[in-house]
């Protein structure tokens, strides 16, 4: 529970400063920290009943400080933990650049999610176009602060009370462990 | 058996959290479309605590850009000063003249009898944080329903418009700027009286759509809001022309603008504390939404 309320803080402060920091960079270069911190989550903490509560719960924050519909980011939150998990267990994700990489990958998939959902729910707002221009930017600047957010993440489970925190990155190391 | 159960209540978690999430969706956007865009109880707690707490972030950015824009952008300010001057002087002059065309009309004295239709309550209004997603152009205001401000105000800056209230708590208020691909304001060409909608882009800014048999846009025009969506008071500048498209064999013609707010040094805004008439019919059954704010009151 310590580990949860922790991690939520962590997304609060992630929010916040996301928030501040996009008032001086344009959006497209300002990384998604919100998202950033869920990725890292599902690479590094070994409790997925925490990480899903935590990722939904970042979601629905988002959604609130967002022009976004109530629950569409907590949908792809959850989404983006669960691939995320799923990445760790069967891909070597260990190092910045593989890190780097995935996550570049997945943020273009949650872009055109979020076009997709939202041409859903507003069609004919033109949402449904993810503008290539905006769309490298920000997949760029995610997959810079990638292994950063990655690490500090890891550090911040570590200190919050799982000494197994750091060792999630072991592929299959902890398959079918439900904490 | 334990794992198996475990397996189960995970499953169940997950399926539960996805509901709720498209649950909310689904009940959001009706919201938006029926005018019940009030946040639900624990979300404006959240969003009440969040204007503080970017407040308090926001501090030491705002210092250093201060600190830029005062000691170290002073490169130019003379010239500028100069303009400046130029320009009010200028102004002044057809100030004086349209005055005295007023008074020679006899048009100022029944200008000043409709003064009162004219006056619109506006609250004034900090930014305090934009957009925590990339893919949106939504900002945080400070004020909320305490204040008067309710969903479907319009938001200006001093330079044009700004966006709509889209959902408000008792002291934050979340606004839609005409950046955000959803946004879409009825506009016409101030030159020309060319009528179109002005559709938000993003990071690509605003473009003007139009139909393009017999409208006049040329680059350098300034678009304004038509007041005819029932959203937008008349007359508020959203940018100038920057550049026409080709029409080719379309029927709907765009054109880039420049739009007229600066909405990367947005600091201070100003809420019109009137909805407008579209606006109005919507919000009018808000559950728990006050009335709106009156000129006057």
């Amino acid at each position: 529970m310590k580990r949860v309320f922790g991690l939520l803080g962590l997304g609060a402060v992630a929010l916040t400063l996301q928030g501040a920091v996009a008032t001086f960079i344009p959006p497209r270069f300002c990384p998604d920290l919100g998202f950033l911190l869920v990725v890292a989550l599902g690479l590094c903490w070994r409790s997925p009943v925490g990480g899903v509560c935590v990722a939904a719960a970042i979601g629905f924050a988002t959604d609130l400080l967002s022009g976004s519909l109530l629950g569409q980011h907590a949908l792809l939150r959850l989404a983006a933990y669960a691939t995320a998990r799923l990445g760790s267990r069967h891909l070597n994700l260990r190092g910045p650049l593989p890190q780097a990489v995935f996550v570049a990958a997945l943020t273009a998939a949650n872009a055109v999610a979020l076009a997709l959902l939202t041409s859903f729910f507003s069609p004919g707002s033109g949402a449904g176009i993810v503008a290539v221009r905006e769309l490298l930017p920000q997949a760029l600047a995610n997959a810079v602060f990638a292994p950063l957010v990655a690490f500090a993440t890891e550090r911040a489970v570590a200190r919050l009370g799982d000494e197994d925190g750091g060792q999630r990155l072991l592929p299959l190391a902890s398959r079918g462990r439900v904490a | 058996m334990g794992e198996f159960r475990s397996r189960i209540a995970f499953s169940l978690l997950i399926a539960t959290l996805v509901a709720v999430a498209t649950i909310s969706m689904v009940v959001d956007r009706r919201a938006r479309l029926t005018g019940g865009s009030l946040l639900p109880g624990w979300s404006r707690y959240v969003l009440d605590a969040a204007v503080p707490l970017q407040k308090m972030v926001t501090l030491p950015f705002d210092g250093a850009r201060d600190a830029w824009n005062r000691y170290l952008a002073l490169v130019g300010v003379a010239d500028q000063n100069e303009a400046l001057r130029a320009q009010l002087a200028a102004l002044r002059e057809d100030n004086l003249q349209l005055r005295e065309a007023l008074v020679a009309s006899g048009r100022l004295e029944r200008i000043s009898e409709m003064r009162e239709d004219f006056e619109v309550p506006m609250r004034p209004a900090e930014l305090v944080g934009v957009d925590v997603s990339p893919w949106f152009r939504s900002v945080l205001l400070d004020r909320g329903q305490t204040d008067g401000v309710l969903s479907g105000m319009p938001v200006i800056s001093e330079d044009g418009l700004v966006g709509l209230v889209t959902a408000t708590s008792g002291g934050a208020a979340k606004t839609m700027t005409v950046l955000d691909r959803q946004s879409a304001v009825d506009a016409t060409v101030q030159r020309s009286r060319s009528r179109g909608i002005v559709r938000g882009r993003g990071s690509d800014g605003i473009v003007f759509e139009f139909v393009a048999r017999g409208a006049d846009v040329v680059s350098g025009d300034l678009v304004i809001t038509s007041g005819l969506g029932g959203v937008y008071p008349k007359g508020l500048r959203i940018g100038r022309v920057t550049a026409v498209s080709d029409p080719g064999a379309k029927l709907v013609q765009t054109a880039t603008l420049e739009p007229a707010v600066d909405f990367g040094r947005l600091e201070q805004v100003f809420v019109i504390l009137r909805r407008g008439p579209t606006m109005e019919l919507l919000y009018v059954a808000e559950d728990g939404d006050a009335a709106p704010a009156r000129p006057g009151s």
